[in-house]
Order: C-alpha cells, then sequence, then structure tokens
C-alpha cells in the first residue's frame, strides 16, 4: 500500500500544487491552439447528448463522466470563462469555469483517462464537432505544465531522447535487421535476399513501430519477404525508423513535429520518393495528415500505409496469393487512427479478401466501428489500465460474435491491448499484422 | 404601441444579426489555419454528405439510439422555423391564404409539444440534467414560449402585445445564449465535411 501511495503521489501532488503561472501558462497554450475552426465547435455544443452511446466508455460504465458531450464541455467552459464575454460577466449562467486546481484534476481525469481519440463520438455529432481534436488541445495545455500522465510522457520522452519510444539502440537495430535478414534468406532459399538500410535512391522509406523490432519481428520479416518477392526498391533508416508519434496522444505539438521531422529528414537524407508507414494507427493519422500541419509545410513527397502498397501489388498481380493457406475464419479490426480518421478503409478487406478463405466482417465496420480501448494513449498510462480493459469489452464482444480464430489488427498499439483483451476475456484467438497474413499465403517462385 | 413593438422587433433583429456577425468576426479573428496535408478526397463531397446524407436518421448510430430525440428535435427546430417565418410576414404586412395558417399552426402545435418533450427530458433525466447549465433551460423556455405564442396569434389578436414583446426578447437572446448554435450549425458542419471529406472516409470507397 505504501509503495502504491508513494509511486502514485508525485503526480497527483503535482496537479494540486499548480500554480497561477503554470495557469496562466496553460491557458496561453490553449488559446494559442484555436483556430477558426476549433473556435465554431466550442460555440457549437447544444449538450444533447445524443453523442452518448456512440462512445465505449458510456456504453461500458454508464456514468455522467464519460459522455462526449460532458467531456467537451470541461474545454468548453474554460474557453468560455477567459475568452467569451458572456462566459466573463455571466459564467453560471451558460457553464463557464475556471481552470483552477479542482479542473485541471478533472482534465487529467476525463480528457486523458476516459478517451481514446477515437472520434466516433464526432462522426455521430448532431453539430458535426470534433471531440477528439478539442481534448487534444486541453491536453497540449496539460503537457505544457507538465501535467502529461507519467507512462505516456516517459514514452515520449523516450522518443525525444533516444530516438525512437522503445530506447531501442542503433547497434540493436541493425542487429535485429541483419537477424532477420539472414532468416528471410532461409525463408526464400536466395542468399542475395536483403533487408536494406541506408540505400539512397530508392523508391520507399519504411518506418516501422519500434514494437515490431522489440517483440513482434516477425511482422518486419513479413515486409522483407513480401517486398523481395516484388522486387521492390525500398529501404530502412538506421537512425529514424520510429512511426510513432505518441505526442500526437499527448497533445505536446513541440514533440509531435520533432518526431514527425525526423522520418521527413530522413526521406530527404536518403532520396527516397515515399515515405511508407507500417501497420500503425496513430503513426499513420500523424504522418499522414497532422504531421504537415505540425510543421506547417506541404510535403513534396507522398506518405502512404503499408496496405495501400499491398493492396496496389495484389491489384496490378505484382505478388500472388494462395487464400488456402490461411484457412482459419479471420476477422479485422478496424483501428480507429487508420480508419475513421485516416480514410485508409478498403485497402485492407481487399487484401484480406485475397489471401484468407474466410473473411468475417465485424459488426459494426469500418469507420463506424469501436475502438479497442488502446488508443489515445491509454496503454503507456498504467493509472488507467483497469478502465482501458473494461472499455476491451465491447471489442471483446464484437470479435466472440465473428467465431474467429484470427483477428487481423494493422496497428501495433491496437494489437497489445487485443492481446490483453484475448487473455482478459478468454477470445481464444491469434492477433495478426495484415502483412503477416500476406507473408503466410505468398507463392514465391524459386 | 403595436406599431412601436413592431419596429422593437425590427431593431432586436438587427442586433441580433449585428451580434451574430460580431461574433463571426471574432470567431475568425482566431484565424483559418491553411491545411498542408495533401487531400484524399473532394472537400465539397465531405460538406455535401454533412448536409444531407450524414444527418440522416438511418447514416447517424446516435439518430437510431435516440430516434425519438431525433425526430423531436427537427419537428422542434421545423416549428421555429414556422414562427420565424409567421413573425417575418407580420412585420412586412404579408398575407396568408388560410391553407397556409392551418400548416403553420400544424408545425407550431407539433413544435411546441417537441419543444416541451425535449425540456422535460433535460429536467426530468438525471445525467442531462447535471450536464446542463441554466441557459440551456431559460434558451428551451423562451422559444418554446415563442412558439405557443406565435400560434395563439394565429387564433386571436388579443395577445399580440405580449407575443411581440417575447419576440424581442428572444432576438436579443439569441447570440447571448445557447441559441446562437442556430448561426454555429452551418458552419460546424461544413468544417465536419471538410474534415472527414479531404480524407476520404465519408466516401464509400471500393478498392479494386
Amino acid at each position: 500500500m505504501k509503495a502504491e501511495k508513494s509511486l502514485k503521489n508525485p503526480f497527483e501532488e503535482k496537479i494540486k500544487n499548480v500554480k497561477t503561472q503554470d495557469i496562466k501558462k496553460a491557458l496561453q497554450e490553449f488559446i494559442s491552439r484555436i483556430n477558426f475552426d476549433y473556435a465554431v465547435f466550442l460555440n457549437s455544443c447544444v449538450r444533447c447528448s445524443l453523442c452518448a452511446k456512440s462512445c465505449h466508455y458510456y456504453l461500458t460504465f454508464n456514468d455522467l463522466k464519460s459522455i462526449p458531450s460532458y467531456k467537451l464541455n470541461l474545454v468548453i467552459k474554460v474557453f468560455k470563462k477567459y475568452f467569451s464575454f458572456t462566459g466573463k460577466k455571466a459564467s453560471r449562467w451558460i457553464g463557464a469555469a475556471e481552470l483552477n486546481n479542482e479542473m485541471i484534476d478533472e482534465w487529467v481525469d476525463t480528457l486523458f483517462g476516459r478517451c481514446n481519440l477515437c472520434g466516433r463520438c464526432t462522426l455521430n455529432c448532431t453539430m458535426g464537432i470534433n471531440i477528439p481534436y478539442l481534448i487534444r488541445i486541453a491536453r497540449g495545455a496539460l503537457a505544457k505544465i507538465g501535467l502529461v500522465p507519467p507512462g505516456l510522457q516517459s514514452t515520449i520522452n523516450t522518443a525525444l531522447k533516444k530516438g525512437n519510444n522503445m530506447g531501442i539502440s542503433k547497434h540493436d537495430w541493425l542487429e535485429t535487421v541483419k537477424w532477420l535478414e539472414e532468416e528471410l534468406r532461409q525463408e526464400v532459399n536466395d542468399s542475395n535476399a536483403r533487408l536494406p538500410i541506408d540505400q539512397k535512391d530508392m523508391k520507399y522509406l519504411y518506418a516501422i513501430n519500434p514494437r515490431e523490432a522489440m517483440f513482434f519481428p516477425m511482422s518486419i520479416f513479413a515486409i522483407g519477404k513480401i517486398f523481395y518477392v516484388t522486387g521492390e526498391s525500398w529501404t530502412f533508416s538506421s537512425t529514424n525508423f520510429d512511426v510513432t508519434n505518441y505526442g500526437f496522444y499527448s497533445g505536446d505539438n513541440e514533440a509531435a513535429s520533432i518526431m514527425s521531422k525526423r522520418l521527413v529528414d530522413s526521406l530527404k537524407k536518403l532520396k527516397c520518393e515515399t515515405l511508407v508507414l507500417s501497420e500503425c494507427g496513430h503513426g499513420f493519422n500523424s504522418n499522414r495528415w497532422e504531421a504537415p500541419e505540425w510543421l506547417s509545410k506541404k510535403y513534396g513527397f507522398e506518405v502512404k500505409s503499408i496496405l495501400q502498397i499491398i493492396a496496389e501489388y495484389i491489384k496490378n498481380g505484382k505478388i500472388k496469393l494462395d487464400p488456402s493457406s490461411n484457412q482459419k475464419i479471420v476477422t479485422l479490426h478496424d483501428p480507429c487512427n487508420l480508419v475513421r480518421l485516416g480514410g485508409i478503409i478498403e485497402e485492407q478487406r481487399y487484401i484480406l479478401k485475397n489471401s484468407v478463405l474466410n473473411f468475417v466482417e465485424m459488426k459494426p465496420n469500418r469507420e463506424r466501428n469501436y475502438c479497442c480501448g488502446g488508443g489515445g494513449g491509454q496503454l503507456a498510462m498504467t493509472r488507467f489500465a483497469q478502465r482501458r480493459l473494461e472499455v476491451g469489452k465491447i471489442k471483446a464482444e464484437q470479435i466472440k460474435k465473428t467465431g474467429a480464430k484470427i483477428v487481423a489488427a494493422p496497428c501495433h498499439n491496437c494489437i497489445d491491448q487485443l492481446n490483453e483483451l484475448n487473455k482478459h476475456y478468454k477470445l481464444g484467438v491469434k492477433i495478426k499484422t495484415i502483412s503477416e497474413i500476406v507473408a503466410d499465403a505468398l507463392i514465391i517462385k524459386q | 404601441m403595436q406599431i412601436y413593438l413592431k419596429y422593437g422587433i425590427i431593431f432586436s433583429i438587427i442586433f441580433s444579426l449585428i451580434s451574430l456577425f460580431y461574433l463571426l468576426i471574432k470567431t475568425l479573428s482566431y484565424g483559418r489555419k491553411p491545411l498542408y496535408s495533401k487531400p484524399q478526397e473532394n472537400n465539397i463531397k465531405g460538406i455535401l454528405y454533412a448536409f444531407w446524407k450524414g444527418i440522416l436518421p438511418w447514416e447517424k448510430e446516435s439518430a437510431k439510439n435516440y430516434l425519438l430525440s431525433y425526430i423531436a428535435g427537427i419537428i422542434y427546430h421545423l416549428g421555429i422555423f414556422s414562427a420565424l417565418f409567421y413573425i417575418i410576414s407580420l412585420i412586412f404586412n404579408l398575407f396568408f391564404f388560410n391553407f397556409f395558417i392551418t400548416i403553420l399552426r400544424l408545425f407550431l402545435i407539433t413544435g411546441i409539444i417537441c419543444g416541451l418533450g425535449l425540456l422535460f427530458k433535460r429536467i426530468f433525466i438525471p445525467q442531462l440534467r447535471l450536464l446542463s447549465y441554466p441557459d440551456d433551460f431559460f434558451s428551451n423556455i423562451l422559444v418554446n414560449f415563442f412558439l405557443i405564442f406565435t400560434l395563439l396569434d394565429t387564433f386571436t389578436l388579443n395577445i399580440r402585445i405580449l407575443y411581440f414583446l417575447i419576440t424581442i426578447i428572444l432576438f436579443i437572446y439569441i447570440p447571448i445564449g445557447k441559441i446562437r448554435h442556430c448561426f454555429f450549425f452551418f458552419c460546424s458542419r461544413a468544417l465536419f465535411g471538410v474534415f472527414f471529406g479531404r480524407r476520404g472516409i465519408l466516401q464509400k470507397r471500393k478498392f479494386n
């Protein structure tokens, strides 16, 4: 108990002891992030709460704090209090409130702890308010004064300091690639098969989720195999290979920009044509959609998901697949940042229909899918772990109903959460990336 | 007296429009950030979706989950638009055919029933009540009064002074409280359409 307290206290003490100058700093950050779009949204909520049942937190806990409009109104209250005439003059009448220690405590618990930033509420909002992006702004204000929950912040710190969120050294990364290259040579029976590193003038620069190198090397192997079969011109970077961006989750645009810029710099240094992103939901949303906004510049190159590349290979006949290699029933999880917020919706379905015998959709699916509960930085924030597992029940039930034995999940964040759900809810399924499934079905001509 | 109140309504409408215009200028002053990421699909398609398919009840899970509230909301707003049409017509001395008056009354009666239903929902559902502020209740009550007095005015001229007074209060209150959403709704839905539209999420695409 004592040990637990001592682990909890520093962050909670920090919240309690927030000083006036910190609050000013947070408010400055908050207002600096408000543009026309966000100001419109902040003036639009009518608290109809029709969004309630679209949120998996509300469906799980059925409490006030889990209603998206409640979460959003925590942000609106502060906006009104400091930046609207009526809010300043008649706070109680319109529900404006100060950003004080109490509100900060609630922001941390609710905006970090009860939201996956999945965007399902937005799709169902009568007014069309971009709720997760407004919550992200409030998170950003907290990030400015060092109030990001420790687990999430330490992931960001590691990425900023070591170049990737797992803190993998360059030596270890190169060793992993070397080992996988040997595996690939054996698998395809070709001593010239390669996993290229730092090759210049290639078509694709391929960025991975560092968890792949650490825990799921077979997904890197699968990509190597696919690129080998197509004879693709591609490379890894020896230094900047991390597709993830936890600054996206913490709302820290400064950190997020640094991380995204690394990939851009690598691509330019290696003179590649296209940045190809591994199966990572938030990594895709960050680098495809958000990074150009953080960096305030148009990219002179394409940013694509590996799923788009594989789907094109199949369509153009560059790879041949034998679906009978994957005979078990396969279902597909739609990662929110890849699908609902990213726009990669049909490619994974096309791939699976070509590489497995029995593909079953979850219901609901595509942009209407339920979040698995792992997004929004929840996996890194241990203080909310119990909630995360509980809200995952909806996804677990969805999986159960399909009768599938394999769950294809094109996101490593989701894979971690799904693996936990698999154990917790005794689903008895295997979680795989799409690339792994494709690699299993690949027909290799000797 | 009535003629002065008529001018009062015109001034309150002008006040409302100027205030809403000021709100728009203030909102615009936050700046429109240019979008740098390369769009996957057309913004316009997204905006069209946001104002058409995207608000149809079978397209929105929230509408399906709360079908009664959703329909009540639509009918309530139809009633409001009818009442606005009526008051503008009165100001400009436009003539109504009896047939139109009957239709108008129908919209007003159903609008009042739905408006009161939504008010009771806000009062009696604990989570919704806790999420509400005085502004939420007042706005609803004010609009309901406006609808009720519009309806009464179609039957008798005896309440006209009170009707005009309520109308003046309503127009003055629009930019102050939550009723301002009537103005922001269009911007908000359009921005929703742009966000999801350019990312190619709302348009069903086939990959083959």
